[in-house]
């Protein structure tokens, strides 16, 4: 080797380390395009879960109807000619107006006897048909000008105790029953948000064929109330099998399984738990 | 200008890339540097020889032709270190072996002058040429070898895709990015070196015409001499 070629290796060297160490700092990068764009926001296009119930409460006890019957209105006879005939104060008999009480026979634990009395009724269990008689008996026991007064109501008026069924009824039991208070709205978005929190697992399995993400699976999930699963998912059924993705139908069906097995624990709403998302079925399509 | 070393993944630092990388790619990343390297030093070297060769040639043939003795004049330049003083010494040592004896043999002296003067001028291509082919095969050979350590980087890039049943680009880019600067180097590695082949095969041609153009010259010169000394 000469003493030219020793010059040139060396120069030769130099010149590399100084190129190499000039882009390692970052001399010729380009600036990286991901942080000039604005920040991405996550946007999600599911449900809420509901955290109310929109199924009705068949426990409650409807909303009677507001205006007490009464029947047609008559003009008001001339109070005269009634003050004479019925001047002595003989309290009738209260007659329990069984048709101004609106539907409310078919209650769980209606008590019909109760307004059969005219004095107050202290019936611990429902008290609001007793107060009902009650209230309409001293008005017709009292004297002619009450009672001529109540004798000629016109057809708008309501009842002073017209709200007395609905503000405190329906406290009878503590504990509703699990089909009505989860309905299925509810049970819908708890599979929704099941889904969605599935998304990520699923996301990393891979497609196993074309055609294989039309499979729909039908998945019964149990789960512990602190969101782990129970047991493993079971297969329910498959739906949207054809003859192009029929091969891929077993390998979906375990893909989603063990979807739902990496993605474990679930977070949903607490009280959701008994009836709702314990032990749920629900359809599941691999996402793509 | 930000200084610090960047090991990020997404930048472009060679170093990063190649810390990154699997050992065969390494491998090959390392060799193609070398070859880089050892392709500049022969581009330098070569340069500064040539411009060298290139003046004290001229400088030779200057004096040459001002010189009325040549036997004064190869005392005084027949050892010096450039090719055409060597030509010129070949020349006039064939010329004192043919005209040592009386009888001097004028067609076989003028044969035997040619033949060791062109001996000489090929010796001379034969040892500036002696880089080039290292040249041409870094030219040549250096993309392939890049390509392979991409083909190979991308194999990796694509079994660790199925190792981990994730094919997001996030998954893929770094693996290919250093596989593509396997690429990268040898193409850094492979375009100067046929650029310099390509320009040093044309200075070596000219310079070979140069060496002949001297030795007939010469040639001619002793041819003349043979004829008035007889």
């Amino acid at each position: 080797m000469t003493r030219a070629e020793k010059i040139g290796l060396g120069v030769a060297a130099a010149g590399h380390v100084v190129l190499f160490g000039l882009l390692s700092v970052g001399f010729l990068a380009t600036p990286n395009p991901i942080s000039l764009q604005s920040k991405p926001i996550d946007v999600s296009l599911v449900d809420e879960v509901s955290l109310h119930s929109t199924s009705p409460n068949v426990l409650e006890a409807p909303a009677p109807s507001l205006a007490p019957d009464i029947g047609a209105p008559t003009d008001a006879p001339p109070p005269s000619l009634d003050a004479s005939a019925d001047l002595t104060p003989t309290p009738p008999k209260p007659q329990p107006e069984t048709a101004s009480k609106p539907a409310e026979t078919n209650k769980p634990a209606p008590e019909k006897a109760a307004p059969k009395k005219p004095e107050k009724t202290k019936a611990p269990a429902k008290h609001e048909t007793g107060k009902r008689s009650e209230t309409k008996a001293p008005a017709k026991s009292q004297g002619s000008d009450a009672r001529s007064e109540s004798k000629k109501p016109r057809g708008s008026r309501l009842g002073d105790d017209f709200l007395k069924g609905i503000t405190d009824s329906g406290k009878g039991k503590a504990e509703t029953p699990r089909a009505e208070t989860i309905g299925d709205a509810v049970v819908a978005n708890l599979s929704d948000a099941i889904r969605r929190q599935v998304q990520p697992c699923a996301n990393r399995v891979p497609i196993p064929g074309p055609g294989a993400n039309a499979i729909t699976t039908k998945l019964r999930i149990q789960m512990n109330r602190d969101g782990s699963l129970a047991a493993r998912p079971q297969l329910r059924g498959q739906s949207g099998v054809n003859g192009e993705n029929q091969r891929y139908a077993r390998r979906v069906a375990e893909l989603a399984m063990s979807a739902f097995i990496a993605c474990a624990p679930y977070r949903l709403p607490d009280e959701y738990y008994e009836g709702g998302w314990e032990d749920i079925i629900l359809n599941y399509k691999l996402p793509g | 200008m930000d200084l610090a070393v960047n090991m990020d993944a997404a930048t472009m630092s060679p170093v990063a890339l190649f810390l990154q990388a699997d050992w065969v790619v390494k491998f090959v990343m390392l060799g193609l540097l070398l070859a880089s390297i050892w392709t500049w030093a022969i581009i330098i070297s070569f340069s500064y020889r040539l411009a060298n060769m290139r003046k004290a040639t001229r400088r030779f043939e200057r004096e040459y032709e001002r010189a009325d003795d040549m036997d004064a004049f190869h005392r005084m330049r027949g050892d010096s270190d450039i090719a055409v003083a060597r030509v010129f010494s070949a020349g006039v040592a064939e010329w004192r072996r043919s005209t040592k004896n009386r009888t001097v043999d004028r067609e076989g002296t003028r044969e035997r002058l040619a033949t060791s003067m062109g001996a000489a001028v090929a010796s001379e291509i034969d040892r500036l040429s002696d880089r080039l082919n290292i040249l041409a095969t870094v030219g040549s050979v250096a993309p392939f070898v890049g390509l392979f350590g991409t083909v190979w980087g991308i194999m990796r890039s694509f079994t660790a895709i199925a190792g981990e049943q994730n094919s997001s680009l996030a998954v893929v880019a770094p693996g290919i990015a250093e596989a593509l600067f396997a690429t990268a180097i040898g193409l850094f590695a492979a375009i100067p070196a046929v650029i310099a082949y390509n320009r040093f095969s044309h200075a070596i041609n000219r310079t070979e015409a140069r060496l002949n153009r001297f030795a007939d010259g010469f040639h001619t010169t002793l041819s003349r001499q043979l004829e008035g000394g007889a």
